[in-house]
């Protein structure tokens, strides 16, 4: 399933719109897709500048968790854009009505682990005290098929709204079965948001296609899978690189 | 808004009064320069000694003036075009380096002295009032009077226990020297003063008659400036919010954390929370401003990848006390950013923002990106006062990013009519001259 060769990446010049063309640097950016249920994060020259450092073989350890999580952090605040609120109506200090709104619902994380656990800390960043579920899938070595090993949600998971933690999404397999434990505790698709920092097209599509319903929330799109299944240009194994490298 | 549509701004510090204080050596110029600072009680009334603007000896004039043989008391050894310069320099509200010379090396230092944003400028010296350039400058002249002998005994024990020099040379000097200078270049001063103070800080009738017309000079300073922003006020309020304002985009998640900011019901705990979620956002939103370029870099899996990176560091410039609320969410997102600190407070009396203190980062100047926090805009007259301090320290206008929780349109304009290239990231559009509210209830007092 290699595609790294069937197109170019896209490149674009990059800036805000008051800047003249020749002033945008050129970068690569983020593959687009049709599929309605994905939102990518825009290629603003900070986002890729972010992008760039944590893709950087040489990048440091230290450095690759602090930028990573900044990214995390905007994938977190896009997702929880996409929850809804309610109407809510208060009276300011300086005694003025402002009609403003409210949190509406209950949220869990919940992270397929390892990799997708070090994206609880932007998500805590954000919502302080947010119940966090794991998942441990692993490749089983004889199917080479993503096996269930360990679960542990929240007992009223069916209840919350459910931020699925997940960084890389190269061919999916992993992804699909948690959305499928998800589903067999009873939450709606419709109320599962997956946040993702890189993709390749085709997991990305092809999780998109088969939960059409889930939202998904993704950094940026690759180019493609090379023939390990890696995503590529990639930034490497993200739980090796944020956990023990 | 076109560069053509700008419109000009002198803050307090604009046109600063400068006073000339001339007397022969010992006649008690710095005591009483000393004096009328002291009875006027100020911040913005600055002294500044001539001694500062002797030229550098050549190795030969060193050697003399080290065996007590050079002429240190006539006019050719003060450097009249640096002191000229700088005068201007402060007269036009620009900061003014102003040189160090050591008596003991006889050489100038190499560091120098910062003057910056004084209103009052008291300069004395033998020669203040020698020059025609800088009479040109004054705005009111004073010839400090006393007798010889008085002079001629304070000078002894000055150079002696100050200056490091022994009696024999410091007499050798004042006759081979001061006296005949004293006739032939500071006593005519005396004609062209508008004060002779006779008897120095003993003349309190004198000093309190100066410090007088000093505080009226600073009272219809204050007055100007306080109509300068009336003037900018009224430019404002005629004019369509400028498109270098930029408001966040009003998402559900951001008018949820509005609400809980605005709600007097929320707690401390939560108010700071939210608080620094939304600086993080802003932050955020001001670094899109930083110019970025191309960098190339290869991933673990051997693969290139053009993306980009910062082109200079950001700093930012914390507006105290207020700004200070955005340190937390700044340090989430550049835990390594430098920050220089300028207190502004707003006089109860007469509502005008005055510049108390400032300490900026020396490389602000290169930065690609200088960020003033303050979480509250309201008539923009501390913002105006805080862009102005930047620009006038080197910072190019488009490279300032003013990040403030709200901001009414009238504050906005006044700031950007001044000064269009500047850009303003807030949270949210308040109303016009809302009162401050947001720091108190972050810092709880």
């Amino acid at each position: 399933m290699s595609s790294e060769n069937s197109s170019q990446p896209p490149t674009e010049h990059v800036g805000p719109d008051y800047r003249p063309a020749m002033q945008k640097p050129t970068a690569t950016v983020s593959t687009s897709l049709s599929h309605s249920n994905v939102t990518i994060l825009p290629s603003t020259p900070q986002l890729l500048s972010l992008l760039t450092m944590i893709r950087d073989k040489n990048t440091g350890r230290a450095d690759f968790i602090f930028y990573s999580n900044r990214i995390i952090r905007l994938l977190v605040e896009e997702g929880l854009n996409h929850l809804p609120v309610v109407k809510h109506e208060v009276t300011t200090p300086v005694g003025r009505v402002y009609s403003g709104v409210k949190f509406e619902g209950k949220i869990c994380g919940v992270s397929i682990m390892r990799a997708g656990e070090s994206m609880e800390q932007g998500l805590r960043e954000c919502c302080r005290s947010v119940r966090i579920g794991k998942i441990l899938i692993q490749r089983d070595e004889e199917t080479a098929k993503p096996k269930l090993y360990y679960d542990k949600l929240p007992e009223d998971i069916a209840d919350r709204w459910v931020l699925l933690l997940d960084p890389m999404l190269a061919t999916g397999g992993s992804a699909l079965m948690a959305v499928d434990v998800l589903i067999s505790r009873g939450v709606p698709e419709d109320r599962i948001l997956f946040l993702n920092l890189i993709a390749s097209p085709e997991g990305a599509a092809n999780f998109a296609e088969r939960f059409p319903k889930v939202r998904v929330v993704t950094a940026f799109v690759d180019q493609g899978l090379d023939e390990k299944n890696y995503i590529v240009p990639g930034l490497g194994d993200f739980g090796d690189r944020f956990y023990t490298m | 808004m076109p560069s053509g549509a700008r419109t000009q701004y002198s803050p307090p510090w604009g046109n600063a009064s400068i006073i000339g204080v001339a007397g022969s050596s010992g006649s008690g110029k710095t005591s009483l320069a000393l004096a009328i600072v002291a009875s006027l009680n100020l911040p913005w009334v600055v002294i500044l000694s001539m001694d500062s603007f002797y030229k550098p000896l050549t190795p030969e004039q060193s050697q003399a003036a080290f065996r007590n043989e050079f002429d240190f008391d006539a006019p050719d050894a003060i450097d009249f075009d640096v002191l000229v310069e700088r005068l201007q320099a402060i007269k036009q509200g620009k900061v003014a380096e102003i040189p160090v010379y050591s008596f003991a090396k006889h050489a100038r230092l190499e560091q120098t002295t910062t003057i910056y944003s004084p209103h009052v400028v008291i300069l004395e010296g033998i020669f203040a009032l020698h020059d025609q350039r800088v009479l040109d400058m004054l705005d009111l002249r004073i010839f400090a009077d006393a007798d010889g002998d008085l002079c001629l005994s304070r000078r002894l024990v000055r150079d002696v226990k100050e200056r490091g020099r022994d009696i024999e040379g410091c007499i050798k000097q004042w006759f081979g020297f001061v006296k005949p200078n004293f006739y032939r270049f500071v006593s005519p001063q005396r004609e062209i003063a508008d004060v002779i103070i006779p008897r120095g800080i003993e003349n309190k009738v004198a000093i309190s008659m100066v410090s007088d017309q000093i505080r009226r000079t600073l009272a219809s300073k204050s007055a100007q400036h306080q109509l300068e922003l009336q003037r900018l006020g009224q430019i404002a309020e005629e004019s369509p919010l400028s498109p270098n304002a930029i408001v966040l985009e009003q998402r559900h998640q951001l008018q949820a954390i509005h609400t809980l900011l605005l709600d007097p019901a929320t707690s401390k705990e939560d108010y700071i929370f939210y608080f620094d979620r939304l600086v993080t956002m802003l932050i955020s939103k001001a670094i899109d401003f930083l110019p970025f370029e191309p960098e190339q870099v290869i991933t673990p899996q051997n693969r290139m990848y053009m993306g980009l990176k910062g082109s200079a560091d950001m700093s930012a410039v914390v507006i105290l006390r207020g700004g200070s609320v955005f340190e937390t969410g700044l340090r989430r997102t550049i835990p390594d950013c430098r920050t220089g600190r300028i207190l502004i407070q707003t006089n109860p009396k007469t509502g005008e923002p005055e510049l108390h203190y400032r300490a900026l980062p020396p490389k602000l100047k290169t930065d690609g990106l200088v960020m003033l926090l303050d979480p509250q805009m309201s008539t923009g007259g501390a913002a105006l006062m805080a862009v102005r301090v930047l620009v006038d320290h080197g910072v190019p206008e488009d490279r300032i990013v003013f990040v403030t929780y709200m901001a009414g349109r009238v504050g906005v304009n006044r700031v950007l009519s001044v000064f269009p290239e500047v850009r303003v990231v807030m949270a949210r559009m308040g109303e016009d001259m809302e009162e401050r509210w947001v720091e108190t209830r972050y810092l709880g007092c």
